[in-house]
């Protein structure tokens, strides 16, 4: 009885591999990688495109969030994976441009990863508290000459750490590792939150993630770093003050595979992403979060990817910023 | 707009079925979420996220609430019935819940686990409809040095759940200490006891080590002595709470609800400190001390009023502020924004009818919860009549899914079974479990924020004393301590 | 056992624990910047600390064990195990049972690992329904992942040989 149990078990699940046949791909549900936790930023962006992109792969596409060390332990996950096309990352800003640019220790290099897409871009904003009497870049940098002021990030190594150094260097300030002080929190909210309670006196950020506190007067902007002014934000453009290398300062999502994924993959993975990217939905849902939707060709995301990582390293390397041990 | 124009408003967009069947919805997906161990409540507001996309903002944000106050509870009926918390903030439920049904009285356990959670839920919505603005801006007052003092204090519970010896209890919370630096160091990202592995920079999973700690070692016990649950009655309890009981256990109830609402209102605590916090209270106060830890009632009550209470008063700085209180409130601000909507004072201005809305919605949830939860303990109740040498594997097939599904990595199911070991150790050796989870827990906000504290002032350790909050909790500090002390040399909590 | 020599093991073992934290863990496996402005600030700072407190509290154990006058067994003691050394056998063969789990779930995929889990615990709790558990063995595990893949939405690992859809 317990064998015949057993075997009848079996017997259907040999049944099961036989109907997989070899086809094109995708033949199956693909794996998709989102290497931070559910209801930030990369996971609401990602979740959003995932339905559109499912119906263009015409298989669907199952969202695993594998969060801790910065997005790094999602991101092992995917270097790791068989490079079949059925295990796919989110890559985010934070762990595909800025984290390999500072940290020695990160188990992955971007040549561990071919990327397929960006496809969503979101600008970044510098703001204080109303109260703080700073209302201007000039008035932050006067007032990092005078000492005591900091900036709050989601983390060593992440987009708000480096982009808090780089726009304070950007604005003359010589030593801004020592001039300003780091006070690093635990996740994105929680910087946010150290500015309203004046924990630290300024924080640079995606706009999504300062939208809701900008709306309620709660922050004052006083940069936002793309070449077009952001809907919302009432504080001038990089251009507009005449500091365009902060251009490069953006957030970003798009979509990686291992590094051995075929050709015809990559290819596939580029058509269908255009497809997405027309969805209504998607495109309401990206808005309504402050973020434009660029999509770029496999090429174009290597370049932009690559373009962005050799600015921030070279500011990490001018500024002793690399985490060594 | 007076309140009764903002209340008519409110009722106009909520008076229609189809939110309060949202809401009904959500709290039976959230209720059988947390029964299910692993699939936190966190993970179930996640998933119902991307369904609410296309709704109204108030059925949507019903929904969401409806799925996080469900889930609360839900995490009671597995830390009771087969000692796996089904949520993190459950686990202060185990300490008296678990040897309740073991004594066959699990059908009591969950009814007061049931009526505690309405209670506080229900303290908790009218906290934040009438204190919402003032809680806030007192919350605001909390910096690294106001939260390091209130860890501090947080820590003194070891105390009061360290069992027949404080000695061991003090170990047992080194060990939760020591275990959470691993991972990378906050303020320069470096590793800590990381061994190379990239699956230990992010630190050890919490689910992993909670369920490892509590659900395994049962499973080990029975490998040790298959047969040691016969004789005992454990034929499911046709027990039930009664009113007696709840009496009771009325003024650990709202003692364990204002803690909730308290800790709630903080961002960045949660509901597992609160629950903890609660039960040390109530047993410190309680004059069934004795029984506590062997399965007292009351203790059952104030966990769970504990971590309810947590519930509703989250909601305050969420939506007085626009600052999340923990994950779960981080998921439902990504909900108001993808509707266009931006919590935080202004939303009381311009979107007061959404305001009002909601608050009808939440003082419905307490109600519907009842019903719900009933349905539900009486659904779940037949899992105390399995054969245990058959439940136990299942329990352990049932932790391998679900430490996975939390962040979908196999390291994981590892961990757990390693510490499932390091907590069969640590039981054979009478060291207390509970401290290692508290200090598990709060170890790493104490480092954190007393690091960001002394980044703030330079390294002068004076900003830990900077006002009234911290003089506070020091003074609580210094109290509880006393009194620990005290009753020590006076052998009423032996520490040998 | 008696709480005297308990604690006098515990006191053994947190000390040298603490010892070996000290001299060899936290040097060898903390990373600290070669810049830290403050001691305080150290990654290695709080590590110590603790390494510290557990000395404390192994030296009290200590003491507590040396100075206790009575030597009263728990009451609640399991006083020897009927079964020789086979409880020995069992705890070895669970954990051989979760060290192949660990094995399996990548290779065979989640849900046939717990199948043979599941039965081969039963079996090893000598369940008195060996029917059942078989049937439950099956059962449980396919049940959990409709449930876990199909409702959940999880990427449950499916193994090199057989795909469930």
């Amino acid at each position: 009885m317990k064998l015949r149990t057993l075997g009848s078990a079996l017997a259907l699940g040999v049944g099961l591999i036989a109907g997989t046949a070899m086809a094109e791909y995708p033949e199956r549900p693909i794996n998709m990688i989102i290497p931070y936790g559910a209801g930030g930023a990369t996971d609401i962006s990602a979740r959003t495109i995932a339905e559109a992109l499912g119906t263009a792969a015409g298989k669907p596409l199952i969202m695993a969030n594998v969060t801790g060390a910065g997005g790094a332990t999602g991101s092992v996950a995917v270097q790791n994976a068989k490079p079949d096309g059925y295990t796919m990352l989110f890559a985010r800003v934070g762990s595909h441009s800025v984290n390999p640019a500072m940290k020695a220790t990160l188990p992955y290099t971007l040549d561990d990863f071919r990327f397929v897409t960006v496809y969503e871009i979101n600008p970044v904003a510098c703001a204080v508290r109303p109260d703080s009497g700073i209302e201007s870049m000039d008035d932050l940098v006067a007032k990092v000459a005078e000492g005591g002021v900091s900036y709050s990030s989601s983390g060593v190594g992440s987009l708000l750490h480096l982009a808090g150094a780089m726009v304070l260097k950007e604005f003359g300030v010589e030593d801004p590792l020592n001039a300003a002080t780091h006070i690093p929190q635990k996740g994105g909210g929680e910087a946010a939150t150290a500015v309203l309670n004046g924990t630290v006196t300024f924080i640079c950020t995606n706009t999504s993630a300062l939208a809701n506190f900008v709306a309620n007067n709660q922050l004052k902007p006083i940069l936002v770093t793309t070449e077009e002014p952001v809907v919302g934000f009432d504080a001038p453009t990089a251009n507009d003050l005449g500091k365009p290398r902060l251009n490069a300062l953006v957030g970003w999502t798009g979509i990686a595979g291992p590094a051995g994924l075929p050709d015809d993959v990559s290819a596939k993975w580029g058509d269908w992403i255009v497809e997405a990217a027309q969805d209504a939905k998607f495109s309401d849902t990206m808005a309504s979060m402050g973020s434009v939707i660029d999509v770029m060709s496999p090429e174009e995301a290597i370049d932009f990817i690559n373009g962005q990582y050799a600015v921030f390293k070279a500011l990490v390397d001018e500024l002793g910023m690399r985490i060594e041990g | 707009m007076s309140l009764m124009d903002s209340l008519a408003a409110g009722f106009a967009l909520v008076g229609n079925i189809e939110a309060f069947l949202m809401l009904f919805i959500g709290l039976v997906v959230g209720v059988i979420a947390g029964a299910i161990p692993g699939l936190s409540a966190t993970m179930a507001v996640a998933l119902t996220l991307p369904f609410t996309f296309a709704m109204t903002p108030i059925n949507a944000i019903l929904l969401l609430l409806g799925v996080y106050k469900g889930g609360i509870f839900g995490g009671s009926i597995p830390a009771i019935l087969i000692k796996t918390p089904g949520t993190p903030a459950s686990s202060a439920t185990i300490l008296d819940g678990h040897p309740m049904a073991e004594r066959g009285e699990a059908g009591r356990a969950l009814g007061m686990a049931l009526y505690a959670s309405c209670t506080a839920d229900a303290v908790s919505n009218l906290a934040l409809i009438l204190f919402a603005g003032w809680l806030a801006s007192f919350a605001l007052n909390f910096g690294p040095p106001e939260f390091f003092a209130l860890i501090l204090f947080s820590l003194t519970i070891i105390a009061g759940v360290s069992g027949e010896s404080l000695l061991r209890g003090a170990l047992s919370a080194l060990a939760g200490l020591l275990l959470a630096t691993i991972g990378l160091d906050l303020v320069y990202g470096t590793n800590r006891f990381t061994l190379g592995n990239p699956n230990m920079m992010g630190g050890l999973n919490f689910i992993a080590v909670l369920i490892g700690l509590f659900a395994i070692p049962e499973i080990i016990s029975m490998a040790w002595n298959p047969v040691a649950h016969l004789g005992k009655t454990r034929a499911l309890g046709k027990s039930r709470c009664s009113w007696a009981d709840y009496k009771n256990s009325f003024k650990s109830i709202i003692r364990g609800s204002m803690i909730g609402v308290f800790l709630g209102s903080i961002p960045g605590i949660g509901a597992a400190p609160a629950a903890f916090l609660s039960y040390s209270e109530a047993r410190r106060t309680s004059k069934n001390q004795a029984n506590f830890g062997k399965g007292e009632i009351e203790g059952v009550a104030a966990s769970e009023s504990g971590n309810n209470g947590v519930a509703g008063a989250t909601l305050i700085p969420l939506l007085a502020l626009g600052v999340p209180g923990d994950v779960i409130t981080a998921i439902i601000i990504g909900a108001f924004m993808v509707h266009g909507l931006q919590p935080g004072p202004m939303m009381f201005i311009l979107n007061v009818d959404i305001i009002y809305g909601l608050f009808i919605g939440l003082i419905v949830s307490s109600v519907f919860l009842l019903i719900v939860g009933s349905v539900a303990i009486r659904g779940f109740r037949f899992v105390a009549d399995v054969p245990k040498r058959i439940l136990m594997p299942g329990v352990l097939i049932l932790c391998i899914y679900g430490v996975f599904a939390v962040n979908n990595n196999i390291f994981d199911v590892g961990v757990m079974f390693v510490m499932g070991w390091v907590g069969y150790i640590m039981m054979r050796n009478r060291i207390p479990a509970a401290p290692f989870l508290i200090a598990f827990i709060l170890g790493p906000l104490l480092e954190d924020n007393f690091r960001q504290a002394m980044l703030m002032s330079g390294s002068d350790p004076i900003i830990l004393f900077r006002g009234p909050i911290t003089w506070f909790f020091w003074f609580l500090t210094c109290l509880t301590v006393f009194a620990i002390t005290r009753s020590t040399l006076r052998k009423r909590v032996p520490l040998s | 056992m008696s709480q005297k020599s308990l604690h006098l093991r515990l006191g053994i073992v947190a000390s040298l624990f603490a010892l070996f934290l000290m001299f060899y863990a936290i040097p060898n496996y903390v990373f600290a910047p070669s810049n830290v402005r403050n001691i305080i600030l150290s990654p290695k700072f709080w590590p110590y600390v603790l390494a510290g407190f557990t000395a404390f509290i192994g030296l009290a154990l200590l003491f507590n064990a040396v100075t206790s006058a009575t030597d009263t067994p728990f009451e609640d003691e399991e006083t020897g195990h009927p079964e020789g050394s086979a409880p020995w056998m069992r705890l070895g063969a669970l954990g051989a049972i979760m060290l192949l789990v660990m094995f399996g779930l990548p290779l065979l995929g989640m849900v046939w690992t717990a199948m043979l889990a599941f039965a081969a615990c039963a079996f090893l709790f000598r369940t008195r329904h060996p029917v059942a558990a078989v049937v439950c063995a099956v059962v449980v595990p396919l049940l959990l992942y409709a449930f876990f893949a199909h409702v959940a939405g999880v990427a449950i690992p499916q193994g090199e040989f057989v795909r469930l859809p």
